[in-house]
């Protein structure tokens, strides 16, 4: 069953569609790393968007899509291929139609014409966007130029976005000379050189080589930390996870779940999951274990045993107890605490990945 | 907008494949042209065989046979100053035989007012006809010369002979041609539609639907008027010079003769540039089909303009104009070309004028559906 989770007045979430649960805010807050960020939260609306319904034909794109970012945030969206992440920024930047619903950003209607609050974005493109006769410098020069008029002051900014993004060894290069990764790196100096207020940025890292991949998330919380506020799209939870202040979970044109990952991961039932390789384990054995205190889901396949367990202390250790104590062999052991993809997969019954 | 048209430029320069079809592709086919059309035209031109009958109008007195005189040193002049024509005085009923047996090309009929019959049609039927045309335009001017100024008289008919007598003037490459003139004007008619391949890479990258490229320009600040305007004068400009280069290379490495004038030509070169542009720009803002897709279209439409025009074929023009001459009054590449020979050939300034005003509208019409296309600012789908 699909259900969505949002964060209401009096900061609970509610759950419609299923039966209702509330989750005091006050905790998820305590633990969250990096409370500098979630500070900036608090601020003014830089992007809010009501109710968005994009269809593509008889294809429900967006359907009643809402999200605030604050001034400040790097908000991410999360979901998997097809879920609506690049339709929304589309939507955002005034590309597509939409059939419904509204978009503000920096307290303005969002139209085509708006130049003013244009002016204040910077666009990284799923695909590389960048001019394949023009070298590096050219290629940040021609787009900073769309923003900046003067050119002493634009070409003090290209300079500092090459600096950036690390691409100073490349400034006479063409695109088709540069890697994958540098590439990007590229593609996101054409977007933030002229120093916009919002960075809206879709998949910048999709099939890019960790170092490479490293230095682009680094720079987006260096930006953030520049006074950007940051839009970012992924389907890679872990990427999500490590820069955004909060996030949104999409599915099927829908935010399904808001909040920081802590207030997220305490939005589930799965508060730990215990992988133990290699356990022969007969009916009796499996059923004692689900009698196990804390444990609410287990599945059994190839010799793995996978066992879900709510945000207690010591399920690891009860579990291990109960199979030395009955001398069961057994090879390799993970405790994981839960993660975007345990959230996704409890509220929409299916792994991110799939 | 400056810098819009600076990298606009920049890119169009650097990316080979966008002045290929444009710049190389037509000098390619000049100069192949000049191999095989040239020496192909040398060994079929031939004078062209026509009776003349004389049909003295006596109710007209001396006015009459005035008339006919001048038609016939009109004639008499074309004949002798050229090898044009050759001219062999008939009676009517020789003349006829003479057609029906495919000895003659035509009859002029030398009365008052002088006419022409033939027997089927082509190209020296074109040509028989130009010269009555050339006579029948200047025709009153060589009465009163004859009736105020006879002594003049000699000197005027040379003088319009001459201008009617262009076509044998026309020698491309040193061989003496006409058909091979029409096949190098639809290649520069060819050349100058394929300025929509610089209209096809500015669409490309200023439809937020067609590529990312786009998307992130339109995403930007900019007014989408004037960043369709700055393409368009770029696209234009350096289409214009790509004919040019075309036209230099024609004159200057190739050592074809015009027999116009080259500044006459330019404003052919600058509305046929504006149009191919215009036209790439318009096919591919329609829809939302492949990159390859656009090209195809574009090659096709280019391609079947300038094989309508006489590209490949001197003749299929002519056909075209004999049994749907509609189709070559839209047809581009076939309005360039004839406005080019109504300049070289012809002597035709009206026909020459009524070319470039349709060239001009078809221009506009293309530009307005382009901004009509290009004017939406969301799309439905990316």
């Amino acid at each position: 069953m699909t259900f969505v989770m949002r964060l209401d007045d009096n900061g609970h979430y509610k759950k419609h569609g299923g039966k209702g649960m509330m989750i005091s805010q006050k905790d998820s807050f305590l633990a969250v790393q990096g409370a500098s960020r979630i500070q900036n939260t608090g601020g003014i609306k830089m992007v809010k968007i009501e109710n968005l319904v994009k269809r593509y034909g008889s294809l429900l794109a967006l359907d009643h899509f809402n999200i605030e970012v604050k001034e400040g945030e790097i908000f991410g969206l999360l979901g998997p291929n097809g879920s609506g992440k690049t339709t929304a920024i589309n939507c955002i930047l005034s590309l597509l139609k939409f059939d419904r619903g509204s978009i503000r950003i920096m307290g303005e209607e969002m139209t085509p014409d708006n130049y003013r609050v244009k002016r204040e974005i910077g666009i990284v493109m799923q695909d590389v966007a960048v001019f394949e006769e023009l070298n590096v410098w050219d290629n940040i020069d021609c787009f900073c130029g769309l923003y900046v008029k003067d050119k002493k002051k634009r070409r003090e900014l290209v300079e500092e976005a090459i600096r950036f993004v690390g691409l100073e060894d490349y400034r006479k290069s063409y695109p088709k000379k540069l890697s994958g990764g540098l590439l990007r790196r590229l593609n996101i100096a054409c977007g933030i050189a002229h120093k916009p207020k919002l960075i809206i940025m879709d998949e910048p890292t999709v099939a890019v080589d960790p170092q490479s991949r490293n230095r682009i998330l680094e720079g987006i919380c260096e930006l953030n930390r520049q006074g950007s506020t940051i839009i970012y799209t992924s389907h890679y939870m872990e990427e999500v996870e490590q820069i955004c202040t909060r996030i949104a979970i999409m599915d099927h044109g829908r935010s399904i779940a808001v909040g920081t990952k802590e207030q997220l991961k305490s939005m589930i039932k799965t508060g730990e999951t215990v992988t133990i390789e290699a356990v022969v384990l007969g009916e009796k054995a499996l059923s004692d274990i689900r009698e196990l205190p804390h444990v609410f889901d287990m599945t059994y396949s190839g010799q793995t045993l996978t066992v879900r367990c709510t945000g207690a202390q010591h399920n690891l250790v009860r579990i291990l107890n109960y199979l030395q104590n009955r001398e069961i062999p057994f090879g390799r052991v993970f405790s994981e605490l839960p993660t975007l993809n345990d959230v996704f997969l409890e509220i929409t019954g299916k792994q991110l990945r799939d | 907008m400056l810098h819009l048209m600076k990298y606009s430029l920049l890119t169009k320069v650097k990316n080979i494949s966008a002045i290929f079809w444009p710049l190389i592709f037509p000098l390619l086919l000049a100069t192949m042209m000049y191999f095989a059309v040239g020496t192909m035209e040398e060994s079929d031109f031939e004078t062209i065989p026509v009776a003349l009958v004389a049909e003295t109008d006596l109710s007209k007195g001396e006015r009459g046979v005035q008339t006919e005189e001048v038609f016939q040193a009109f004639l008499s002049s074309v004949e002798t100053d050229s090898e044009l024509i050759h001219v062999e005085e008939m009676t009517g009923e020789q003349a006829l035989k003479a057609l029906e047996n495919r000895e003659v090309k035509g009859i002029f009929y030398s009365g008052s007012e002088p006419s022409l019959t033939v027997g089927s049609n082509g190209l020296a039927e074109t040509i028989l006809q130009m010269l009555l045309e050339s006579y029948s335009e200047g025709k009153q001017t060589l009465e009163d010369i004859a009736r105020l100024h006879p002594e003049g008289m000699e000197a005027a008919v040379r003088q319009m002979a001459q201008s009617a007598s262009a076509v044998e003037q026309v020698s491309l490459g040193g061989r003496t041609t006409n058909g091979s003139a029409q096949a190098f004007y639809a290649v520069i008619g060819m050349a100058c539609l394929y300025g929509c391949f610089l209209g096809f890479g500015s669409a490309m990258e200023i439809q937020a639907n067609l590529t990312a490229l786009a998307a992130r320009r339109c995403a930007g600040p900019v007014h989408r008027l004037k960043m369709v305007f700055s393409e368009i004068i770029v696209c234009f400009g350096l289409h214009f010079a790509n004919t040019l280069i075309l036209l230099a290379y024609m004159k200057y490495i190739l050592r074809l003769e015009f027999a116009g004038s080259y500044a006459e030509m330019v404003p052919v070169l600058l509305v046929g540039s504006m149009i191919g542009v215009t036209m790439g720009i318009f096919i591919t803002s329609i829809g939302k089909t492949k990159e390859g897709v656009k090209i195809g279209i574009m090659l096709a439409f280019s391609m079947t303009f300038s094989f309508l025009a006489g590209m490949m074929n001197v003749e299929t023009k002519n056909l075209i104009d004999r049994h749907a001459p509609f189709i070559n009054r839209i047809n581009p590449a076939a309005l360039i070309s004839d406005a080019l020979y109504c300049l070289n050939v012809y002597d035709a300034p009206k026909r020459y004028a009524q070319d470039i005003v349709i060239l001009s509208v078809l221009c506009v019409l293309l530009a307005a559906g382009t901004f009509l296309i290009i004017r939406r600012k969301r799309y439905g789908s990316i």
